[in-house]
């Protein structure tokens, strides 16, 4: 092993050496394979360390998070003092939710037989009606609460906000087809209920963010 | 030649991520809004990283308390995650930050830095671990502080020498000798 490359190789991997000595670099390890497996090494290792997921603790510390976060009472949103600045982020989140949604349909609509036949277990309570009834009261209530508070709100906050109500909208319409396509499928109907009801959360928490941002 | 440059050659194993975007944001949003519950599944899906960088960052008797702060932090400031990056990223340079600075009001900042022979050898020397995730993280606590943590800033965490370097307070030129040492020691450890 030659240090005077060894000690080129960190810059070498990270892409920080110029063309020229990384040439010379190259050229080197081409005839040296004591160095070359140096440098091989090196690149394993960061492959390693990049993909590291770390281990957990060797107690639960949630109990511990959740008994400070109660006994503060402090909500995300609340500790905010630019509100309009967070709202946007909970629109962007929306609008990634949706598509997560949509996605989801997708999913449960053009799945394979196979993956049916483990995924359609019995469950109890079809959801899906219930929660697309309030569903749609919290979008019409998002789109009353827009029109009232529009001209308190920013021009690139409403266009967020009326992006992710079309990308929730369009989601929800899929979610309802493909319930349509496959009313006798209970699994499928409890999973879009359960989608459904974390879009129908988002909405009201973008509802309240619109009240305390304006 | 090219082949030389690009292929890794020491394979310590690669842990299938747990981390799923779609599911992060999805309880991000619930989060935002209050739902406790949402937040204890995106605790559960990073704890293990967070843990793993209070291991490394803070002495590790002190490992448990600056993970519990990162959470609380976290939630407070969730309202303030723009969802330009992922979750996780975000989640990370939060811990970052939280972690330094308990570090520091404890008074061990830049001396950490320039510390110097560490007891690697106790690796070394040590059984080698049939667990290559045991064996990475044995070797990653027996590099000397200063290489440590520029090792697990810059390759585990992603973050820039520049950035490195203003975190903990050294010339640029510390954070890549520190890291290059860092990694030879390492490889020779690992290999």
């Amino acid at each position: 092993m030659h240090e005077e490359w060894t000690d080129l190789m960190s810059a070498a991997v990270d892409g920080e050496l110029d063309p020229v000595t990384t040439r010379r670099l190259e050229s080197h390890l081409a005839g040296c394979a004591e160095c070359a497996a140096v440098m091989a090494d090196l690149r394993g290792l960061i492959a390693a360390a990049s993909s590291y997921q770390g281990v957990a603790p060797a107690s639960d510390l949630w109990p511990g998070i959740k008994g400070r976060i109660d006994a503060t009472k402090v909500l995300p949103f609340a500790r905010r003092s630019r509100a309009r600045f967070g709202f946007r982020e909970l629109l962007a989140a929306g609008i990634v939710m949706a598509a997560a949604g949509a996605g989801g349909s997708w999913y449960w609509t053009h799945r394979e037989p196979a993956a049916l036949a483990v995924a359609d277990r019995p469950v109890s309570g079809a959801g899906f009606e219930l929660t697309s009834t309030a569903y749609d009261s919290a979008l019409a209530e998002l789109g009353r609460t827009l029109t009232a508070r529009r001209g308190q709100l920013d021009t690139s906050t409403v266009r967020v906000l009326e992006r992710s109500i079309r990308t929730i909208d369009q989601a929800v319409a899929e979610a309802r087809a493909a319930i349509q396509r496959d009313t006798a499928n209970a699994y499928l109907n409890e999973q879009i209920a359960a989608n459904l009801r974390q879009k129908l959360n988002l909405l009201k928490a973008a509802t309240r963010a619109i009240n305390s941002a304006t | 030649m090219e082949a030389a440059l690009t292929a890794p050659a020491m394979s310590l194993g690669t842990v299938t991520s747990p981390f799923r975007p779609g599911a992060d944001m999805d309880d991000v949003a619930l989060a935002v809004g209050g739902d406790a519950d949402a937040f204890e599944r995106l605790y559960r899906r990073h704890v293990p990283r967070v843990n793993a960088l209070a291991r490394w960052l803070v002495a590790p008797s002190d490992a448990e308390d600056a993970v519990q702060e990162v959470f609380i932090r976290v939630w407070e400031k969730l309202g303030t995650f723009a969802g330009q990056s992922a979750f996780g990223t975000w989640l990370h340079r939060v811990a970052v930050n939280v972690m330094l600075r308990r570090r520091q009001n404890l008074g061990r900042d830049r001396a950490r830095v320039t510390d110097d022979e560490f007891a690697l050898t106790l690796v070394a020397d040590g059984p080698r671990q049939p667990e290559l995730r045991m064996a990475i993280e044995q070797a990653v606590d027996g590099l000397p502080p200063g290489a440590r943590e520029v090792f697990v800033l810059h390759d585990m965490e992603g973050y820039k020498h520049d950035e490195i370097a203003e975190l903990l307070g050294v010339d640029p030129g510390t954070s890549r000798s520190q890291l290059h040492r860092a990694r030879m020691m390492l490889r020779k450890v690992l290999a």
